[in-house]
C-alpha cells in the first residue's frame, strides 16, 4: 500500500493553477498585440512612402504652357507654295524658330525695349518651344503666313513658379525667377493665357537636360530590352539546372559544393556582378558599352541563383508519390520530370522567375558599373544601343540640380513602382491559374 | 522412394514460377534491412508478405520492379528471375521492366489529371495504342477490371482526385493493369481505405489473380488469410518462414511465426 501510486487528480480550481491559467492568457494576449502593431508600423511606413512619393510626384505628370499668337511669317520660314514644298522643310529646319515667339513677345510687350530684357523674355518659354513651332510648320506648310494662338511649353523655372514650388517672398536676388519675369508671367495670367495640364511628353520622350522635356520612354524602352535578355538567359538556363540538380544528379560532394556556392550566389551584392560584367562581357569579350545585351546579361547572372533556388524549392514540393506513381508505371525519368513533376511545379517556377525579374528590374549598382549610366537622349532601337534604365534614371535625376527635376524623379519612381506591382500582380495571378491539387 | 514420388509430383504441378528471388541482400548504407531473401512468385497466385513494421517486407517489394533504385545509398545485391532473367542484369532495361512489373502504393496516389488520362497515361508513354479508338478500349476494360467503370464513366473528364479513398485506390489498380503487366506489386493497398472499400479492393484482387501474380505487402493477419494462397513471413529482414496460407496460419512451424499471428508480438 504504497502512496505514491495513489494519483490525485489535478485541482484545476487551485489559485496556482488558476494564475497559471491567468498568465498563459495574457502571455497569448500580448504576442498578438506585438504583432498587430508590428504590422501596423510596417503598414503605416509603406503608406507613408507610397503618400509621399505619390504626393511629390503629381506636379510632375502636368505641365505649364503659355498661349501665345504666333504669326507664321513668310519672311521668316519662307513661302512653301513659291520654294516647293523639300526646300521648304529643309527651310523651316535651318530657321530658328525662336525669332517668330520673339516676333509675337514684341507685340505683346510692345513698351519691353532693351535687347537683354527681349532675351529674356524668351526665356520664359521652354527650349522645346523652337521644336513645337517646327513640328507644326512639318505637319502642315500650309499654316506659313496666317497667324494662330499656340500654346507653348512653359520653361521649368516658370513651371515651378506656377506650380508654387518656388518662394517668391524670398528677396529677388536669392531667386532664379527676377521681379520682371514674375510681372510677365502676371500678364499672361491675367489674360488666362497660362495653363496647366497634363504632360504627355513624359512618357514619350528620352532624358533631356531641360527637366520639361525629358522623359521616361527612353528609361522604359532600355529597361525592358534589358529584361527580355535576363529573360532569355536566366529562365532557361536557371530551371534547367534546377532540374537537373534536384532530379538528376548524383548527390555527392561536388552537387553539395555547387548546391552551397548557389545559395551563397543569392547572397553576393549586385554591384559584385556589375564589375564581373565589366571585367567579362567589356573587358574580354568586347561587347559595346552601356548596351542593354550586356546589361541583360549582367543581370541574368544576378537573377539566376533567385530563379535555381526558387524552381528546385518548387520541383522540390512535388509530393513524391507522384514520382512513385509514374515511375511505377513504368516512366523514364525524363517523362517523369516533363509529364509530372514541371506541370506541378510551374506555378512556383513562374513566381520565382518573377520576383527575380522584379529584383533585376529596380537593380541600379551592377548596371552603373557596365555604363547604362549614360546620359542618353535617344530610345534605344536594338540591344546594342546605348540605353539606361528605369532605376538608373531615377538616379540621374535625383542627381540633378535644378528644381523641377525633383518631381519627375518622384514620376519616375511612381512608374519604376507601377512596373514592378504589375509584376507581382502577374506572378499571384499565374500562380492561381496553374495551381492544381493533389 | 513413395516420398520422393510425391515430391517430385508436386514439382511438376508446380508450374515455373513467374518471379524468383536469390539471396536478396538490401543496404541502405550501413543499415542491412534485407538479408539473404530467396522467395517465388507464381502466376494466378497471391502471395501475402507479413510482418511487424520494419521488417523489411516494403523493401523486398520495392526489389521486385527495382524501385529502390532512386533511392540514395540504397545497394542490392543477389539474383532476381522474371522468367528466368536476371532483373538486376546490366542490359535490362528498367523502364520495360515497370511495365511488366507493375505496382500499387499504400496511399492512393492518382495523378492530378482527368479520370481518363490518369489510365491512359501508362499505354501512351508506351505506346500500346494506335489511335483514340483503341486508346479508349483500353481505357475502359482497365476500369471495367478494376471495378470502377460503372461509378465513373460519366465523367471521365473529372480529376482523379476528387474520387473517393477507394474509387483513388482502384483507379491506381486501373492504372497499373492498363499496360497491361504480368506482376503487380501491392505495397498496403488497404491500408488507407475503410472496411467496405478494402472489401472491394480485395474482391478485385481475387478476380485479377487469374491473369497475375500479384504480391502483397499487408499488416493485416486476417486480409493475409483471406486473399492469398501463399504467405511469407519476415522479420528483421529475414525471411522466416513461408508456405502455403492455409499451413502458415493453422500450423507453422516457427514459433516466431506462431507468436506473431497469433498477436504475441509486433
Amino acid at each position: 500500500m504504497s502512496d505514491d501510486l495513489n494519483i490525485k487528480p489535478t485541482d484545476w480550481q487551485s489559485p496556482e493553477m488558476v494564475r497559471h491559467t491567468q498568465m498563459r492568457n495574457r502571455r497569448e494576449k500580448r504576442f498578438k498585440l506585438f504583432g498587430l502593431s508590428a504590422v501596423i508600423l510596417a503598414a503605416s511606413f509603406l503608406f507613408l512612402l507610397l503618400g509621399k512619393i505619390t504626393l511629390d510626384a503629381a506636379p510632375g505628370f502636368l505641365q505649364t504652357s503659355i498661349e501665345v499668337d504666333i504669326n507664321f511669317d513668310k519672311a521668316v520660314i519662307g513661302d512653301p507654295r513659291q520654294m516647293g514644298r523639300d526646300a521648304f522643310i529643309e527651310n523651316v529646319r535651318r530657321t530658328n524658330m525662336l525669332r517668330l515667339v520673339q516676333a509675337s513677345m514684341d507685340i505683346y510687350f510692345s513698351e519691353v525695349t532693351d535687347r537683354r530684357d527681349r532675351r529674356r523674355l524668351l526665356r520664359l518659354f521652354s527650349a522645346g518651344a523652337r521644336d513645337q513651332l517646327r513640328n507644326m510648320l512639318l505637319a502642315d506648310p500650309m499654316i506659313a503666313g496666317t497667324s494662330k494662338r499656340v500654346s507653348l511649353l512653359a520653361s521649368d523655372d516658370i513651371d515651378q513658379v506656377i506650380k508654387g514650388h518656388t518662394d517668391i517672398s524670398l528677396p529677388e536676388l536669392q531667386r532664379k525667377v527676377k521681379n520682371k519675369e514674375l510681372s510677365w508671367l502676371q500678364k499672361f495670367e491675367d489674360d488666362d493665357r497660362v495653363s496647366l495640364h497634363f504632360h504627355s511628353l513624359f512618357f514619350t520622350s528620352g532624358d533631356s537636360r531641360d527637366p520639361e522635356l525629358s522623359g521616361i520612354w527612353g528609361a522604359a524602352v532600355g529597361s525592358a530590352l534589358t529584361l527580355f535578355i535576363t529573360l532569355i538567359i536566366a529562365f532557361p538556363v536557371g530551371v534547367l539546372s534546377a532540374i537537373y540538380l534536384e532530379e538528376f544528379a548524383p548527390k555527392n560532394r561536388f552537387t553539395d559544393f555547387i548546391e552551397i556556392n548557389i545559395n551563397n550566389l543569392a547572397a553576393v551584392p549586385s554591384i559584385v556582378f556589375g564589375l564581373l560584367g565589366l571585367a567579362v562581357f567589356l573587358g574580354t569579350m568586347g561587347l559595346p558599352r552601356s548596351a542593354p545585351l550586356v546589361g541583360g546579361m549582367t543581370l541574368a547572372l544576378m537573377t539566376l541563383p533567385t530563379i535555381i533556388i526558387a524552381s528546385r524549392a518548387s520541383i522540390k514540393a512535388v509530393p513524391p508519390s507522384i514520382r512513385d506513381a509514374a515511375m511505377g508505371l513504368g516512366a523514364s525519368p525524363m517523362q517523369v520530370v516533363f509529364h509530372h513533376v514541371l506541370p506541378l511545379a510551374f506555378p512556383g517556377i513562374l513566381t520565382g522567375t518573377i520576383i527575380g525579374m522584379a529584383q533585376a528590374l529596380g537593380e541600379t549598382a551592377p548596371l552603373l558599373m557596365i555604363g547604362m549610366v549614360a546620359f542618353i537622349v535617344d530610345i534605344p532601337a536594338s540591344f546594342t544601343d546605348a540605353a539606361t534604365a528605369l532605376p538608373v534614371q531615377i538616379y540621374l535625376w535625383a542627381d540633378s540640380p535644378e528644381r523641377a527635376f525633383v518631381e519627375k524623379t518622384s514620376a519616375a519612381i511612381l512608374v519604376l513602382l507601377t512596373f514592378l506591382i504589375v509584376m507581382n500582380a502577374l506572378a499571384i495571378w499565374l500562380r492561381q491559374k496553374f495551381e492544381q491539387d493533389w | 522412394m513413395q516420398q520422393s514420388m510425391t515430391e517430385f509430383k508436386n514439382m511438376t504441378e508446380q508450374a515455373v514460377p513467374k518471379m524468383s528471388a536469390r539471396d536478396i541482400h538490401v543496404r541502405y548504407g550501413d543499415n542491412h534491412a534485407v538479408k539473404g531473401i530467396s522467395l517465388d512468385l507464381h502466376l494466378n497466385e497471391i502471395t501475402s508478405l507479413i510482418g511487424p513494421s520494419g521488417c523489411g517486407k516494403s523493401t523486398f517489394l520495392r526489389c521486385l520492379n527495382r524501385m529502390n533504385d532512386s533511392v540514395a545509398g540504397c545497394k542490392v545485391t543477389g539474383q532476381i528471375l522474371l522468367d528466368n532473367k536476371n532483373i538486376y542484369d546490366q542490359n535490362i532495361d528498367v523502364v520495360q521492366l515497370r511495365a511488366r512489373v507493375g505496382m500499387v502504393f499504400q496511399k492512393p496516389n492518382p495523378f492530378p489529371k482527368s479520370i481518363y488520362d490518369n489510365v491512359a497515361y501508362g499505354p501512351r508513354i508506351h505506346g500500346l495504342a494506335h489511335n483514340r479508338t483503341d486508346l479508349d478500349e483500353i481505357v475502359e476494360t482497365s476500369l471495367e477490371r478494376a471495378g470502377l467503370w460503372q461509378e465513373v464513366k460519366d465523367r471521365m473528364d473529372s480529376p482523379g482526385t476528387a474520387l473517393s479513398g477507394g474509387q483513388q485506390q482502384r483507379l491506381c489498380i486501373a492504372r497499373a493493369i492498363a499496360v497491361n503487366p504480368e506482376v503487380i506489386l501491392m505495397d498496403e493497398p488497404c491500408s488507407a481505405l475503410d472496411p467496405i472499400a478494402t472489401a472491394k479492393v480485395e474482391t478485385l484482387m481475387d478476380e485479377l489473380k487469374s491473369e497475375y501474380a500479384i504480391v502483397i505487402v499487408t499488416h493485416s493477419m486476417q486480409q493475409a488469410a483471406r486473399i492469398s494462397q501463399k504467405t511469407a513471413f519476415f522479420h528483421l529482414g529475414e525471411l522466416v518462414e513461408q508456405g502455403d496460407t492455409t499451413q502458415i496460419f493453422t500450423a507453422p512451424r516457427n514459433e516466431k511465426t506462431r507468436d506473431y499471428i497469433t498477436g504475441r508480438f509486433g
